[in-house]
């Protein structure tokens, strides 16, 4: 997919508060919380934005 | 290796409703497996911890001060201006009751569920369900990172906001903009909180949702906030709408934070469809957190307790197909539909107010003796005070 975004979920804890608030939103089911471990499938993602509107921290960018 | 295993009820999540249904699926004679991904039920927290109270005996479950913190009068609702409407337990009709600790008061319906003979896993995730012939027949799952599965003729999807179970089996929960909210709160300490109210700020300050302080004990409150996915532009909306908030109020402005927690709330109409062959959903993976309030905690276990039962006859039947959990679907239905449609409805007509309507209809009710906040008595309110305003008022109501 050489025109698609990047998408950077900083999950390493300076940023998310691992609250699944993502993970519940997405369309696509691309997200998949574990406790404090973000997994994400970069394959699905359409980068449709609605993750980056839904996290209360702005953990996660698209650029 | 972790070993396959066989149970009649499998519940994905040891939150509330999950607990809930665990417990009275047990009590009704099932064998129960509940499994929780996280190594403490209950922690972190996700809430404001705010509930009502008048349903716990509905389900079983017997207040403690194991788990509340206070127990308040009453909820004051600031308009935009700050005028401020006080609704006292009886006008609320029990919307306000108590701040609890969710972590304790989690851990106790866990508690309740593996006393009535639940079997639970912790550090065990369910990572896709197994469908066979068009069925849910359990889950593939992973427990200390090892994979295994867990076959059951009824799997109960509790798995929270996050709710990927019913998403996996093909249940549509998917959730527009408008109805859902992004969340963040701050538990502050050294702040001037009222412990006898759960306090809500509407209007700009929180486009499409509130600000929420509800007290836990003289000094230390929950002070959070969400907002609509819908009015939200850039990123980290709700840090900055709460970060703004408490900046202009000193009364928070000089608390110090002693922990954050964020979240998703569903402030969307009742789902169509709960259930499917094999499978049910309960609490907030089946989108049962109320619209109005944001509050998802009775709802769930309200919700549980019925899905626990037709789960047991299900199992015990043998009949776990999508006809017999319509005894699901629509016993939580005939409970708890009504008031989730007219609270979404009154949600949506609320975020289209304008500041200055909502400052004049929470002034046209300030020092009226209110019996009863009934539709009409608001409106004549209104009318005796702002009468320019009634037209707009009237179509809201
Ligand atoms: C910021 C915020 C404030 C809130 N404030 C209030 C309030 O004041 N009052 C109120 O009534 N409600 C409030 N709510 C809503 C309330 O928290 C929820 O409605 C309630 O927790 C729902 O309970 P539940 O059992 O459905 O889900 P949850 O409590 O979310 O439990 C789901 C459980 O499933 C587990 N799980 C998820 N996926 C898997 C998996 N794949 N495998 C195994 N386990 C899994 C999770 O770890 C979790 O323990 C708030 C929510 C937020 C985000
Ligand atoms: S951008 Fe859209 S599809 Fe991609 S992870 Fe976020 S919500 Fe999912
Ligand atoms: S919404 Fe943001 S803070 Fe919450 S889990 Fe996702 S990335 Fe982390």
């Amino acid at each position: 997919m050489p025109n698609k975004k990047s998408l950077h979920i900083e999950s390493s804890g300076q940023l998310c508060v691992y609250c699944g608030a993502c993970v519940g939103v997405c369309p696509l089911n691309c997200i998949y919380l574990d406790e404090t471990r973000i997994t994400f499938d970069e394959r699905i993602c359409t980068r449709c934005e609605i993750c980056v509107k839904a996290c209360p921290v702005g953990a996660i960018e698209i650029g | 290796m972790v070993q396959d295993l066989k149970t009649d009820v499998l519940v994905i999540g040891a939150g509330p409703a999950g607990s809930m249904t665990a417990k009275w699926a047990a009590k009704a004679g099932a064998r129960v497996l509940m499994i929780e991904k996280r190594q403490e039920i209950g922690s972190p927290v996700r809430c404001g911890e705010g509930m009502s109270k008048d349903w716990l005996n509905e389900v079983g479950i017997a207040p403690s001060t194991r788990w509340i913190n206070v127990e308040v009068e009453g909820a004051r609702i600031f308009s935009p201006s700050e005028k401020v409407l006080e609704i006292n337990e009886r006008h609320a009709g029990n919307e306000v009751g108590y701040v609890v600790e969710r972590d304790a008061f989690d851990k106790q319906l866990a508690i309740d569920a593996g006393n009535a003979g639940a079997e639970i896993l912790l550090k065990t995730a369910a990572t896709g369900v197994i469908k066979e012939g068009g069925k849910v027949v359990g889950v593939r799952a992973k427990q200390f990172g090892e994979p295994f599965e867990i076959r059951a003729p009824v799997t109960i999807g509790a798995d929270g906001f996050e709710s990927q179970v019913g998403r996996w089996a093909g249940i549509p929960t998917n959730l527009a903009l408008r109805d859902m909210d992004s969340c963040l709160q701050y538990r502050m300490t050294n702040v001037d909180c009222d412990v006898r109210y759960c306090d809500f700020y509407l209007g700009k300050v929180a486009p499409g949702g509130y600000v929420w302080i509800f007290p836990k004990a003289d000094g230390l409150a929950n002070v959070g906030i969400g907002v609509q996915l819908s009015q939200i532009k850039g990123m980290a909306e709700a840090r900055q709408y709460l970060d703004a908030w408490i900046a202009k109020h000193p009364a928070y402005s000089k608390g110090k934070k002693i922990d954050v927690v964020g979240g998703g709330v569903s402030i969307s109409p009742p789902l169509k469809q709960t259930v499917t062959d094999g499978l049910m959903l309960v609490g907030d993976a089946a989108r049962m957190i109320d619209p109005l309030t944001g509050g998802g905690i009775a709802n769930g276990c309200i919700a549980g307790k019925i899905c626990g039962d037709v789960a047991a006859r299900a199992a015990a039947a043998g009949t776990p197909s999508k006809e017999f959990f319509q005894q699901y679907e629509k016993g939580w239905r005939v409970r708890l539909e009504e008031k989730l449609y007219r609270n979404w409805l009154a949600k949506e007509k609320l975020c289209s107010l304008s500041d200055e309507t909502f400052d004049k209809v929470v002034d046209a009710l300030q020092g009226v003796k209110l019996e009863k906040l009934t539709v009409h008595n608001i409106l004549k309110a209104v009318r005796d005070k702002y009468p320019e305003i009634t037209k707009e008022f009237e179509a809201f109501i």
